[in-house]
């Protein structure tokens, strides 16, 4: 495993430079999560981190997450730099090393941002409808008017069903009050 | 003997016909699940906690363990015909298992992957039986800072031996303890990381983070990459069944690989990855026949086994310790939490009829999974018929329903879709999902233990080792740092 295997912070061989000047630098990774762990120190700096009585306040693991995530985010940044590699789960019907399709991919995010707006004021039926016929439409397939129909059954099943059974999905439709 | 007499009251609750109708519910929705890609056990149960929330917690849970014993069966098959496992417990299957099948030994191989799965489940679900309340038992001489430690035990584990790489890891488990603090401070009342948010009070979710990472994350990260083949299933037709020869040769490995999968899975970062590994290992150097890599039944028949032992190893430290040890442990247990229920030593005590009934409803979902599978695995397969894009559009819809219906909020939605986004980045850059989940269920758990032991402890944090379990379970979290190198050689030689 030595020769061509993964590498990490104790084993970096000089043989492996050329290649991984190639190869991207996702520094921007390590960032976010030093940027993710700066919020939460920033958050415990307002909090407590000893109490009276309890030696230690809410605040104190917050910190240690906090400095935990901007150290590792560090040793990652480090990582990278040196030439660390990265390679894509595998996944059923997915081809790891294939290159990135960005259209299908964006389609994909819209149907699963979209929700966050369009659920609230149109109902669950009608943002599964979209969602679905989305996810579809990322996945390549062609038939709009099909699928649509098939989210719009899907949806209003599910609505019914789940709503029997006692989930609070809210209203059918909100814009027509049923 | 009292175990025996507990286990008797556990058949009267999982024999009653509406559990057993609910367990035949599990097992027929794991197979399904196990066998369609994209869903596994620890989704599906996230997304039937808000349904189940009206039933008893006994049906639940006996619906929960088919699903759970359902999905390495339906993994399995899909391994062996499909050469596609759909978990890493089942990725050792898939060697052998699908060169079996292409050369038309299909039918024994999952024959040989059935009644293994039966008798390691069987034989684990028995040791179970005795093993944990022994463990209860041990377990109610535990402190806060032994409680503590073994949560550090559990984090240290999870992130090293989940994953290639010891940092990503480490940051897949801080990133779950960082979402754990958010909301109100259960022991001071103050809200922590809301940014005056009222929505974010509550905390995050570990359903919605676990739908969001599993579901959404995959969804995602399939459709970024999509490889447009036609499934391709070898057919089993009239083709030949095990014989007695390969009865013989299976055997062996079935005990074998229970007696690895069992006390792996009941360690804090055991998991199905390694024991089914081991178990590939040991039967391909026993191996008499100069068969491995073209198709041995040995390397079907023992990580089979393996695999389905470690799912009950599983549940001891969970229904013991209240320790989950993967991402399925870690639903299970917010199923416990939705329930108002904590899973530990007091459980055996104060709900003998929920864990009995559990426990028991493991022998009969095993049974009931053989006589599914074994005659009905060509209707299974034809789920995979199900076209791609409406499969996976489904998926979201489902996902999007069980987050939307926890509390009819956008933030759970906006929340689903940027932990969605992580999960996709999380798969691209190859970091473990499961620590993610760890962390955020076992966070705020850690942080009572911690914050409890140096209350006592006028704050000295010498508190932290000064009793012989926590001591040894710290040194024993500290060297687990030191395992990946060794674990590497392990996969290098499987």
């Amino acid at each position: 495993m030595s020769n061509n295997g993964t590498p990490d912070l104790s084993e970096q061989g000089g043989g492996r430079e050329a290649a991984s000047h190639q190869a991207p630098r996702p520094f921007w990774i390590g960032l976010l999560v030093m940027a993710m762990g700066a919020i939460w120190l920033y958050g415990a700096s307002s909090l407590p981190q000893g109490a009276r009585y309890a030696a230690v306040g809410p605040g104190l693991f917050v910190t240690i997450t906090g400095a935990g995530l901007v150290l590792l985010g560090g040793i990652l940044v480090l990582q990278i730099w040196r030439g660390e590699r990265f390679e894509p789960q595998d996944a059923e019907d997915a081809a790891a090393n294939s290159p990135m399709d960005k259209r299908a991919f964006i389609t994909a995010l819209v149907a699963v941002f979209l929700p966050v707006v369009i659920m609230p004021p149109l109902g669950m039926p009608f943002t599964a409808t979209v969602a679905f016929a989305l996810v579809c439409r990322a996945f390549g397939s062609r038939h709009l008017l099909m699928d649509i129909a098939i989210g719009a059954v899907l949806g209003s099943l599910a609505w019914v069903l789940f709503t029997q059974l006692g989930l609070q999905l809210g209203r059918f439709f909100p814009p027509l009050g049923v | 003997m009292e175990t025996f007499a507990f286990l008797i009251d556990g058949f009267a609750v999982a024999l009653q016909p509406h559990n057993l109708m609910w367990a035949l519910i599990g097992s027929v929705l794991g197979t399904v699940i196990g066998i369609l890609p994209g869903i596994g056990p620890a989704l599906t149960i996230a997304l039937l906690l808000p349904v189940t929330i009206a039933l008893a917690p006994t049906s639940a849970f006996i619906m929960f363990a088919g699903v759970l014993y359902g999905a390495m069966y339906g993994g399995s098959t899909t391994s062996i015909l499909l050469n596609t496992p759909g978990e890493a417990g089942s990725m050792m299957t898939a060697l052998e298992g699908n060169r079996m099948a292409r050369a038309g030994r299909g039918a024994a191989a999952l024959a040989t992957a059935a009644i293994g799965s039966f008798v390691a489940g069987t034989i684990a679900t028995l040791l179970l039986t005795f093993a944990a309340p022994a463990i209860a038992e041990l377990a109610f001489y535990f402190k806060p800072a032994d409680y503590f430690a073994l949560t550090v035990l559990a984090f240290t584990s999870v992130a090293v031996v989940m994953g290639t790489s010891r940092v990503r890891g480490f940051i897949a488990l801080f990133i779950g303890l960082a979402l754990g603090v958010v909301g109100i401070d259960t022991m001071a009342g103050q809200p922590r990381l809301t940014f005056g948010m009222m929505q974010l009070l509550k905390g995050i979710e570990l359903t919605v983070v676990l739908v969001s990472l599993f579901a959404v994350g995959e969804m995602l990260y399939v459709a970024s990459r999509y490889r447009k083949l036609p499934a391709k299933i070898t057919p089993t037709k009239g083709l030949a069944w095990m014989t007695r020869e390969d009865f013989a040769r299976s055997w062996k490995p079935w005990l074998r690989g229970t007696a690895i999968g069992f006390p792996m899975g009941a360690l804090p970062g055991g998991g199905s990855e390694i024991p089914t590994m081991l178990s590939y290992t040991l039967e391909k150097k026993l191996a008499r026949h100069d068969e491995f890599g073209k198709g041995a039944i040995e390397g079907v028949a023992g990580p089979e086994a393996a695999n389905n032992a470690s799912a009950a190893g599983v549940l001891v430290p969970l229904l013991t310790l209240g320790l989950p040890t993967s991402a399925t442990a870690a639903v299970l247990l917010a199923a416990f939490q939705n329930y108002g229920l904590q899973p530990g030593p007091f459980l055996f005590t104060s709900n003998p009829q929920l864990v009995w009934g559990l426990i028991a409803s493991l022998y009969v979902g095993n049974l009931m999974l053989l006589v599914l599978n074994l005659p009905l695995v060509g209707l299974w397969v034809r789920l995979l018929l199900i076209p791609r894009p409406q499969l996976y559009a489904g998926i979201l819809v489902f996902a999007m329903i069980g987050i939307w219906g926890v509390a009819r909020s956008w933030m759970d939605l906006l929340i689903m879709a940027v932990v969605g986004l992580m999960g996709y980045v999380m798969r691209v850059y190859d970091f473990p999902i499961a620590p993610v989940l760890i962390g955020l269920i076992l966070g705020p758990m850690a942080e009572n233990y911690l914050r409890t032991a140096l209350a006592a402890g006028q704050g000295n944090p010498i508190v932290l080792v000064s009793t012989p379990v926590s001591a040894t379970l710290m040194v024993l979290a500290v060297l687990f740092l030191a395992l990946p190198p060794l674990l590497r050689r392990l996969r290098a030689n499987a």
